[in-house]
């Protein structure tokens, strides 16, 4: 059943790929310009375009690029950056290192903090503590990133000089300078991702906490501490993971901004440069990293709400 | 917004240590040539008494008397990479690519701070009677880092990159004066030419001229006065002193190249120590830099376009009246007080300024701010509205076309601005849309600057005029030697410019850089920012 379930998520997985990656090719064409104009750019003439062009493959109709993409990338061959020549492969292996390495330290931190954060608010619904936090939640999340991260700069660093200002990587930190460096940008995402997820949590279980069931085990005499972490949160796991997922997801593909203020050689900021010179194999690359990235993190979170609550196995 | 650059305040007790590297240059200068022309125009510049700038000259000369260091290393950040970064120099069109071309190649000739051609790798140049030949001679004893000797067929290979129908150089058009090139010996080269240019010299100076070995695309190995070590397109490139250098070569052990594109984050990374170098800082930054010590701010005359194109040969441009109200129009004061804050000087509707020397028409009248006369000549016009094109393609541009719209409505003129982004704009509006904005490094030449924007029939003739008389005198002027005959043709071709073209120019940018306090030797050649790139092989630190 719950095999069967998952083979068939993932064959939906893949044609959702297919999908963005048509889409992403047909979007990326509609801009104005083509990497050759862009690599020219002001400089460009009609003789150096169609040089340029014949080199790039870009004078062949499009639809003879895209399945010729997409033949390659089936055999596992990401193709060639056409705006700097370098390999797809070689561009995108030290960026998802950088783009793993951050997304991950993120959530080693805001899961744990948002989670219990969550719980204890939950627990203690209407306490001073409870209002802080609620407070707090909603003010960050109506700061955008990017004033969070500016803040953090002007305070943390061109003030304090505690820290770095910008996350650049020479590449032989040792451990304590490598935390120092990302130190910022990880802030920055952890105060940004965890108040969707602790608002979620209190949420979730305030929400079971109104049911029949709940009320019979206040009537019963057992603790609120008890009541929650073996009644609601179990039931009420489902949307917390799915809401995990998505702030994963989005620590892996949405974070241009806090990459681009600390410079930090992500994924999500290469994406965009490709967007920016038109660079198409690189655009596609990077897109199916991410919808990949959706496609898996929704599916164990699906996977864990079925196994937190025996009810969704047997669907009526 | 009130505020005065330099600031006042800081005047009182100036020391030579405060100056802006450009300052410090001129006070140089002063000592060196003791001429009190020198001494008068630092004094206007700093705004300070005789007796100050007495002092600064002494400082400047202790300066002078300190040698440079050897040692340490450098982190310069740019505003823009991507995975479009080259190493390529055919294909270099960003401050970052220069920059690496800089520190990595060396072309055949360089440009002093004055623009003058000097020796490079040609050990001399020298042209026949009319300027229509050119022999290099090549340095001996020169090598590539991977130990191979350089000589004439590399320097052949490299130029002949940049023509041919299969060349996508992005220097195609402005060598294209160049038919061939010869080898006269294992060290001389010869250029035939298809008439006179007393330019060539100053073009083998142009950051595409790169010389790189027979055969390769650049891929990193020049004979310039670093290694590289490492390059990673649209992250960083780290850069090691060539110990083997043929000349006496950098003074710090090594660099790295990268960019962060957000102007707020370069300067405070500037500004917090971690980066100390910073390409193009906007005129609101300048207070944060000047606020604290550890950094300065490098602000070099140059004819920075800020340029309003009203294509030529479609409306509303084809109107002479409609350019001229948009002239008219320009508060250029304000924009070079208020949006440059100062950093920038007064265009006069011709791409030529003070930067270019000589060749600079100063006696052309200066076009003022004048609503009357925009309201008549677009009365005249019998246009109402028009519609603008803007991408922020050089600092302070989209705020002087707002300027603009707010000036044209107090005459009842309806100016739309529709803000474009940068990417795609080349391909997609410049030259396209018949009123849109440009911007143009600094040319090394008054000839080139006009040539490649008013040339009849040049390829990036932006705003589509097309006139005879300029066609001759761009020619006429390159074997002119008389320096009065020289001026008056450059003088009547930006009148030709200022009266008849569909080109608005209210402002000229300075080039605005920000350098750590303690980097010493900066150049301040103004073909682009941080010195022309120019920076790897003369900084050293203190």
């Amino acid at each position: 059943m719950m095999t069967q379930m998952v083979l068939r998520r993932i064959g939906i997985g893949f044609v959702t790929l297919l999908v963005v990656s048509l889409i992403v090719f047909m979007g990326t064409s509609i801009l104005p310009g083509d990497v050759a104009q862009i690599i020219l750019g002001q400089s460009a003439t009609e003789e150096t375009l169609a040089v340029l062009r014949a080199e790039l493959g870009l004078d062949q109709p499009g639809y003879v690029r895209y399945f010729s993409w997409l033949g390659n990338m089936v055999s596992g061959d990401l193709g060639t950056s056409k705006a700097g020549g370098a390999s797809i492969s070689s561009l995108i292996d030290s960026r998802l290192g950088n783009t793993m390495k951050m997304a991950g330290l993120v959530a080693l931190i805001s899961i744990p903090f948002s989670v219990s954060l969550g719980l204890y608010a939950a627990m203690h619904p209407g306490t001073w503590l409870d209002r802080s936090v609620t407070f707090m939640t909603l003010s960050t999340i109506s700061v955008p990133e990017f004033f969070i991260a500016t803040l953090l700069v002007l305070i943390l660093a061109v003030e304090l000089h505690w820290l770095p200002s910008t996350a650049y990587l020479s590449g032989n930190e040792s451990g304590v300078q490598l935390l120092k460096a990302l130190a910022m940008p990880i802030l920055t995402l952890v105060i940004v991702v965890s108040a969707q997820m602790i608002r979620m949590t209190r949420a979730g279980i305030l929400n079971v906490m109104s049911s029949p069931y709940i009320e019979m085990a206040i009537l019963k005499g057992v603790p609120r501490r008890r009541i929650i972490l073996r009644h609601a949160l179990l039931n009420a796991i489902g949307p917390i993971v799915n809401v995990i997922a998505l702030n994963l997801a989005y620590l892996v593909s949405g974070v241009v901004i806090v990459e681009t203020i600390f410079a930090y050689p992500g994924l999500a900021k290469l994406m965009i440069d490709g967007v920016q010179t038109r660079d198409l194999p690189l655009v596609q690359a990077c897109a199916m990293i991410f919808c990949g990235t959706y496609v898996i993190l929704i599916l164990i979170a699906d996977v864990a709400s079925i196994l937190a609550n025996p009810r969704l196995r047997h669907p009526k | 917004m009130t505020e005065e650059f330099p600031p006042k305040a800081k005047q009182a007790e100036i020391k030579f240590s405060d100056l802006t590297p450009y300052d410090k240059a001129l006070a140089e200068k002063a000592v060196k040539s003791k001429s009190r022309r020198d001494m008068l125009k630092l004094m206007a510049v700093t705004g300070v008494t005789a007796a100050t700038a007495q002092n600064l000259i002494s400082g400047a000369g202790k300066a002078m008397a300190e040698t440079p260091k050897k040692g340490g290393s450098v982190r310069m950040a740019s505003n823009l990479h991507g995975p479009d970064d080259q190493l390529d120099p055919a294909l270099f069109t960003s401050t970052i690519d220069y920059t690496r071309g800089r520190a990595t190649y060396n072309s055949l000739i360089q440009h002093a701070d004055d623009l003058s051609p000097q020796p490079e790798l040609a050990e001399s140049f020298e042209s026949n009677d009319d300027a229509s030949v050119w022999n290099f001679k090549i340095r001996k004893g020169v090598t590539f880092h991977d130990g191979s000797k350089m000589n004439a067929d590399d320097v052949i290979y490299s130029m002949n990159r940049h023509k041919g129908e299969d060349s996508k150089s992005v220097i195609k058009s402005v060598l294209a004066s160049i038919v061939e090139w010869k080898k006269v010996g294992e060290y001389e080269v010869q250029a035939v030419l298809d008439g006179s240019n007393a330019d060539i010299p100053v073009l083998m100076g142009l950051f595409q001229t790169k010389i790189i070995k027979n055969g390769t695309t650049g891929e990193g190995n020049g004979t310039g006065p670093f290694k590289m070590d490492s390059f990673e397109p649209g992250v960083k490139s780290v850069h090691s002193r060539n110990e083997d250098y043929w000349r006496e070569g950098a003074n710090l052990d090594g660099c790295e190249i990268t960019a962060i594109t957000d102007p707020v984050a370069r300067v405070n990374a500037l500004i917090a120590g971690d980066m100390q170098m910073a390409t193009v800082i906007e005129p609101k930054a300048f207070r944060q830099i000047e606020a604290v010590d550890n950094v300065k701010l490098l602000s070099t005359p140059a004819a920075l376009q800020l340029g309003i194109c009203c294509l030529k040969n479609t409306a509303p441009g084809e109107n002479d009246d409609f350019v001229k109200g948009m002239q008219y129009i320009q508060d250029r004061e304000r924009i070079v007080n208020k949006i440059l804050r100062g950093a920038g000087s007064l265009g006069n509707d011709t791409p030529i300024s003070a930067a270019h020397g000589a060749d600079f028409c100063s006696e052309l009248p200066q076009r003022a701010y004048d609503p009357e006369k925009a309201k008549f000549h677009f009365e005249k016009a019998g246009i109402k509205s028009a519609e603008l094109f803007v991408a922020p393609v050089t600092a302070g541009i989209e705020d002087t076309a707002l300027l603009m719209q707010a000036n044209c409505a107090k005459i009842g003129f309806d100016l739309q601005i529709k803000k474009v982004p940068t990417d795609g704009y080349w391909g997609a509006v410049w030259m396209n849309e018949p009123l849109n904005v440009v911007t143009w490094n600094m040319r090394p030449t008054a000839n080139s600057q006009l040539a490649i924007q008013f040339g009849p029939g040049a390829k990036w003739n932006d705003t589509y005029w097309n006139n005879d008389r300029m066609g001759e005198l761009l020619k006429a002027s390159l074997s002119a030697t008389d320096p009065a005959e020289r001026h008056a043709m450059y003088c009547e071709m930006q009148t030709l410019v200022h009266e008849g073209s569909g080109m608005v120019i209210p402002a000229f940018s300075n080039i605005n850089d920000g350098i750590a306090a303690n980097i010493m030797g900066m150049p301040t050649v103004p073909l682009g920012q941080l010195g022309a790139c120019e920076w790897p092989e003369r900084i050293w630190l203190a």
